[in-house]
């Protein structure tokens, strides 16, 4: 099977599972007792008010109506208008993406660029003192809840030590954001530590296991060096797991922008999901779920191809 | 162990706890970088404004929205309590009086020499402009109601540019008509904004039914573009203190001093930032890094109140308007009947200790409330009655009032063991083995509610009432609790709790007509007593000032729901030295009040 063909094929299937989600998703939302009128409009809303909100919602059609209606607009890019922000829902994910996007993406490479070479550091030196502190941290960082590491952030950095904003910067653009570069170190921060805890294991076992395997001894006894052989060799085998285990990180770093967000005060996407599902804003919902679907099945996708890049044994059909 | 991993292990953990360490040890110094001229005030958490004309639907014209709104358009009648009392604010009102006929059938209004940023004079021209958009338009008004405003004016006559007739369909207890119907209305600048498209000529569109409409239309869909707030000449007609420079979608809006305003409330700030928080514990993270001048925290952070002094900041607890309270479903099948009898009701709010909760559970920070009127502020609507807590906690005397109405303990639950509708009987339609046991649906993501749900629990408990919690966002609650008939599977709730930050905000004259009279949009339990329905009439239509007192005093003996403490509407934190304002009961703020002292 050709590298094209079976990304065609992955795509596709893609394509049916998001469907899949938001059919589930639609239906479930719908399934909730009640309904999001009386949610939406308050306490004091008007039984004329309730019925003239679902009217305007297409509320009142029944569920394959609305479902296909929803497909239809979705097809024109229309995501409908948040029942609480008074905004198109995609206008809503066009701002609060990105800012999300950077969020975590910057918390990703920040944790990988430091988790990587301190996994292999603690492999090449197993049972060593660098090892022992590494992981203690790891187990430290990876145990502490997102929140609270936060939390602990800001009053260390933010409140006792006045060096850094304990909010991440406001604005409605990545140019707004990027110009309070400072305001993005403690989440960023925080993301990373946790991303570091994770990723720096899964690093230390792959190097410790592509360590043992022959071709190093190999390589060994043909007198390379151990840096040789790390940074030749054991390195780009023992990134395979690591790029897998990233593209179903993505899920992971969407539920931890959302305690970021709220911490730190910085909506993004996290905190949009959380606020749409609390307030029963049946668009966004639907808006936020099929973008993190779309998400996870892109990273997984990218996964895949970025390990048939590494592996060359990784090829469709054997992978 | 060998040495050095015992080494690295303990500089790992050292490490990791003194940077906890340091975290958790709180402190720290004040901040002090306040201006003359700015002020960074926190909207409440999760609120994104989104919305200034002051017209629109019911989705969009919210508190918040609305002290915005206000503050660029000022109200006709500004009835509110920023005064320190619920009264007519006239400073911040463009009428200056209200001359309501002897027969109780009209109001005749007069306005002041006021004018707009653009330097036309405020008219009854301006006033009839929103009076014809709101009758045309009345259904996707968000403050409609039937039966009231517009549907109960019958007619607008302008006598001259600064006076004006407004005629009732019949006669109205002037305070509410004043307080409750007439503060709707909003002068809207007629000239720049009475045409039916960007750009169309302004015309009299408003004077014809269809023409109303595709104003509205066009006023509504402009001010759906939040971003062009800033930008859009529309909005640069204003009547208020301060004009919009900056509105983002994010929620951040930059308010300043309109430096033609004319009005009683001239602004002493020139620029006020409205601060949006995703949370309340970003927003305290902000108030203690000195971020925010005027700000808020949990009433779980007054055990470190001396930590926000220390900062600079005065801690001031801001009351509201507001009862809160648990409806019973009248309408359950199972429950219904037992909640139907005014002795179960008595025994089950005899059973919740208002005043312990309020000040362990809420900290000090709730008013003990035994009736339909809020107690939090001095009033002339508390009856005497609602003020001496017609039924003081005595979890012994409510067991005792059920056991002789035919109830009887059965494993710590009462049953009904005497089935009858004799005096020392269970009552109609309460059938014999029925297990006082109830269910609460209760607002979740507090824990001072799970806490006060907790304590009822446990005291009901004492009694022999079975009280079980479920919870879910207050937007299912409201949902899941739905005013219900009794062969509806809808109506399967017992008690519903939609009040962590209140149940209710009473407008400025607190009557009972949405929530107690048969059939009210907000009555979710069904209750029903022809006695309080002519009461409540009455409030809105009776000359006699004590008909709210009479009304108040019928309500908190007759139980249409438990009664329980009313929170704070949010404990602030404001700077020293801001100062020249009263924090208003109706949950509005008042930019124009605020001053820093030199």
């Amino acid at each position: 099977m050709t590298t094209a063909l079976y990304l065609a094929r992955r795509v596709l299937q893609a394509l049916v599972v998001i469907l899949i989600v938001t059919i589930v998703v639609f239906c479930l939302l719908h399934a909730l007792p009640g309904g999001p009128a009386r949610g939406v409009l308050g306490v004091s809303a008007t039984p004329a008010q309730i019925t003239a909100f679902n009217q305007a919602q297409g509320l009142d059609q029944p569920l394959p109506v609305q479902y296909l209606r929803f497909l239809g607009r979705l097809l024109t890019g229309d995501l409908g208008t948040s029942y609480t922000l008074n905004e198109p829902v995609s206008q809503l994910i066009a701002e609060r993406l990105p800012k999300t996007l950077v969020l975590t993406g910057i918390s990703a490479v920040v944790g990988l660029v430091i988790a990587i070479p301190v996994g292999m550091l603690q492999a090449a030196r197993r049972n060593g003192a660098a090892d022992y502190a590494a992981t203690t941290l790891a187990f430290v960082f990876y145990a502490t809840p997102a929140f609270f590491l936060g939390l602990v952030l800001i009053i260390v950095f933010s409140q006792q030590l006045p060096w850094l904003p304990s909010q991440a910067p406001g604005g409605n653009t990545l140019a707004e954001v990027f110009q309070q570069p400072a305001g993005l170190v403690l989440p960023v921060a925080t993301g990373a530590l946790a991303m570091i805890a994770v990723f720096s294991r899964y690093m230390r076992a792959a190097t410790l296991e592509n360590l043992q395997e022959d071709y190093v001894r190999t390589a060994r006894a043909g007198g390379s060096s151990t840096t040789t052989i790390l940074r030749r060799h054991v390195f780009r085998n023992s990134l395979t797991p690591v790029v897998a285990m990233l593209g179903y990180y993505l899920p992971v770093l969407f539920g931890g922008a959302l305690v970021t967000e709220q911490l730190f005060n910085y909506p993004g996407m996290g905190l949009l999901f959380w606020n749409a599902a609390q307030s029963s804003d049946y668009p966004t919902l639907l808006g936020c779920v099929l973008v993190i679907s779309i998400a996870t099945v892109v990273g997984t996708l990218l996964a895949d191809v970025a390990q048939s890049l590494i592996d060359p044994r990784v090829k469709a059909g054997r992978a | 162990m060998t040495k050095p991993r015992r080494w690295a292990l303990i500089t790992g953990a050292a490490l990791a706890v003194s940077a906890l360490l340091a975290g958790c040890s709180g402190g720290g110094s004040a901040t002090t970088s306040t201006k003359s001229d700015a002020i960074n005030y926190a909207l409440p958490a999760n609120f994104t404004p989104n919305w200034i004309l002051p017209i629109g639907t019911a989705s969009h014209l919210n508190t918040n929205n609305g002290s915005i709104s206000h503050s660029l358009y000022e109200q006709l009648v500004s009835y509110d309590g920023s005064t320190g009392k619920i009264a007519w604010n006239k400073k911040g009102s463009v009428a200056t009086d209200a001359a309501f006929a002897s027969d109780g059938k009209s109001v005749t209004i007069t306005l002041g020499d006021r004018h707009w940023s653009d330097g036309k004079p405020i008219t009854s021209r301006d006033v009839e402009f929103w009076f014809n958009l709101i009758k045309a338009n009345e259904k996707d008004w968000g403050s409609y109601s039937e039966g009231k405003a517009p549907d109960n004016w019958t007619s607008f006559t302008a006598t001259d540019d600064t006076h004006f007739t407004i005629t009732f369909d019949k006669a109205y207890n002037a305070d509410w008509m004043l307080a409750n119907q007439l503060s709707y209305i909003i002068p809207l600048p007629q000239h720049a904004w009475d045409k039916t498209s960007a750009s169309a000529e302004v015309s009299d569109a408003d004077r014809t039914t269809d023409g109303a409409k595709q104003v509205w239309k066009y006023l509504n869909t402009a001010a759906g573009k939040i971003a062009d707030y800033d930008s859009d000449p529309l909005w640069k007609t204003i009547s208020g203190p301060y004009g919009v420079t900056s509105f983002t979608t994010a929620g951040k809006v930059q308010l300043t001093a309109n430096t033609k305003y004319d009005g009683g409330e001239k602004p002493s700030i020139t620029t006020v930032n409205l601060l949006p928080f995703t949370t309340t514990d970003a927003e305290t993270n902000a108030v203690r890094s000195g971020a925010v001048d005027y700000g808020y925290i949990n009433a779980t952070d007054l055990d470190q109140k001396d930590s926000f002094t220390n900062k600079g900041y005065e801690v001031e607890p801001w009351t509201g308007w507001a009862i809160t309270y648990m409806p019973y479903n009248f309408n359950n099948p199972t429950m219904g009947a037992v909640f139907e009898q005014l002795y179960a009701r008595q025994a089950v709010q005899m059973s919740i200790d208002q005043k312990t909760l309020s000040k362990v559970v809420f900290n000090g920070t709730a008013t003990s409330t035994y009736g339909p009127i809020p107690q939090a502020q001095e009033s002339d609507y508390v009856s005497d009655v609602q003020k001496s807590n017609p039924y003081p906690f005595s979890t012994a005397k409510a067991k005792a009032l059920l056991t002789s109405h035919g109830w009887t303990a059965k494993g710590g639950t009462m049953v009904c063991t005497d089935a009858g509708s004799g005096a020392d009987q269970c009552g109609e339609g309460v059938a014999a083995g029925t297990k006082f046991t109830m269910q609460v649906l209760s607002q979740s993501g507090s824990s001072v509610t799970d806490n006060m749900m907790s304590a009822i629990q446990s005291s009901l408990a004492k009694t022999g009432i079975g009280f079980t919690i479920k919870t879910a966002p207050v937007s299912s609650v409201l949902s899941q609790t739905p005013t219900c008939t009794s062969d509806e599977d809808s109506c399967g709730w017992d008690l519903s709790f939609f009040g962590t930050a209140g149940s209710w905000y009473f407008p400025a004259y607190p009557t009972g007509e949405s929530l107690f009279s048969t059939g009210g949009s907000a009555n979710f339990g069904s209750y029903s007593n022809k006695q309080v329905d002519s009461l409540i009439s009455a409030t809105t239509t009776s000359t006699d000032p004590s008909a709210v007192q009479d009304y108040s005093a019928a309500v908190a003996k007759d139980l249409p729901v438990i009664w329980l403490p009313s929170p704070d509407y949010q404990v602030s934190v404001v700077k020293q030295g801001l100062s020249g304002f009263e924090q208003d009961s109706l949950a509005n703020f008042h930019p124009a009040q605020w001053t820093w002292s030199k």
